[in-house]
């Protein structure tokens, strides 16, 4: 398995054997397919952090219900701010992958 | 590392973004064109309100084209919502300008997304686009043709009567 990205709390791999990514929320770690790391990406990339400090959320929890429905986790803000730097750093390094493994 | 990316998905993931940003904005589209069929039919120009009808139907099967590539080439679709559409308006006139406007904004909106192709070589989604471009050009070229029966008619009394009749033919 091979590490693609790590933030504070949470980590990302890629498993060439399996064609599929696990995400470790450092109490659960959730296998995803691509098409479930699209969704899962489109989840976080939707929550708006401004909405913790401006009274929208007033709980400032945010509710994210991976796999249809299989998992569900429930996060603070701090653990949202560091999810989305998961997503975006889990991406860029998969991009990096796409352009040096294109041929040349 | 296998690209796995590559292997599942044919478009760039930004681009399958700003595709999924296109879908709202034709099904933001296409409910506008709606409320203004209504608006017409309610002011008993027939002829508009078909025209506006038409051109709803038109806008959803441009946004079901690119539902449809996101699907295909390994992306997610997400079913778009729609909010804040224009129900009231102060005439014919004005309707067709924001129509005009509105095809305007699909169009940059489409040019955006082929540069954003071109700047991460997906030549894919570029290709697929191409018809979109084209598409447009002939959408705000139709609504140009209506402003210009009120430049030549008018828009007072009968004017907006000849006006309606004669909206069948801008497409042609």
């Amino acid at each position: 398995m091979k590490l693609l990205f790590t933030s504070k709390y949470f980590s990302s791999y890629q498993y060439d054997k399996g064609r599929c990514f696990y995400v470790d929320f450092y109490r659960k770690t959730v296998k995803l397919s691509f098409c479930q790391l699209l969704a899962f990406r489109q989840q976080v990339k939707k929550i708006n952090p401004e909405n913790h400090f401006n009274g929208e959320n007033k709980s400032g929890i945010e509710i994210l219900m991976l796999c249809n429905r299989e998992h569900i986790f429930i996060l603070d803000t701090l653990e949202i701010l560091d999810l989305q730097e998961l997503v975006n750093g889990t991406f860029g390094m998969l991009e990096l992958n796409s352009l040096l493994s294109a041929p040349a | 590392m296998k690209d796995l990316v590559r292997q599942k998905l044919s478009i760039h993931v930004e681009i399958m973004d700003l595709l999924n940003k296109q879908i709202q904005k034709e099904a933001h589209s296409s409910s506008a064109y709606l409320a203004m069929a209504s608006w017409c039919d309610h002011n008993a120009l027939t002829n508009s309100a078909k025209f506006f009808y038409d051109q709803s139907l038109e806008e959803r099967e441009h946004m079901l084209k690119i539902f449809k590539f996101i699907n295909d080439n390994g992306g997610t679709a997400y079913s778009p919502e729609v909010q804040g559409i224009e129900h009231d308006y102060n005439s014919l006139q004005e309707i067709f300008e924001v129509a005009l406007d509105q095809e305007i904004t699909i169009t940059k909106s489409i040019h955006n997304i082929v540069y954003k192709c071109r700047k991460v070589q997906d030549l894919n989604t570029e290709n697929f686009l191409l018809w979109f471009v084209t598409e447009q050009a002939e959408e705000e070229q139709t609504m140009r043709r209506a402003l210009e029966l009120f430049d030549l008619m008018g828009t007072e009394g009968l004017a907006l009567k000849f006006i309606d009749e004669r909206i069948p033919q801008i497409r042609e």
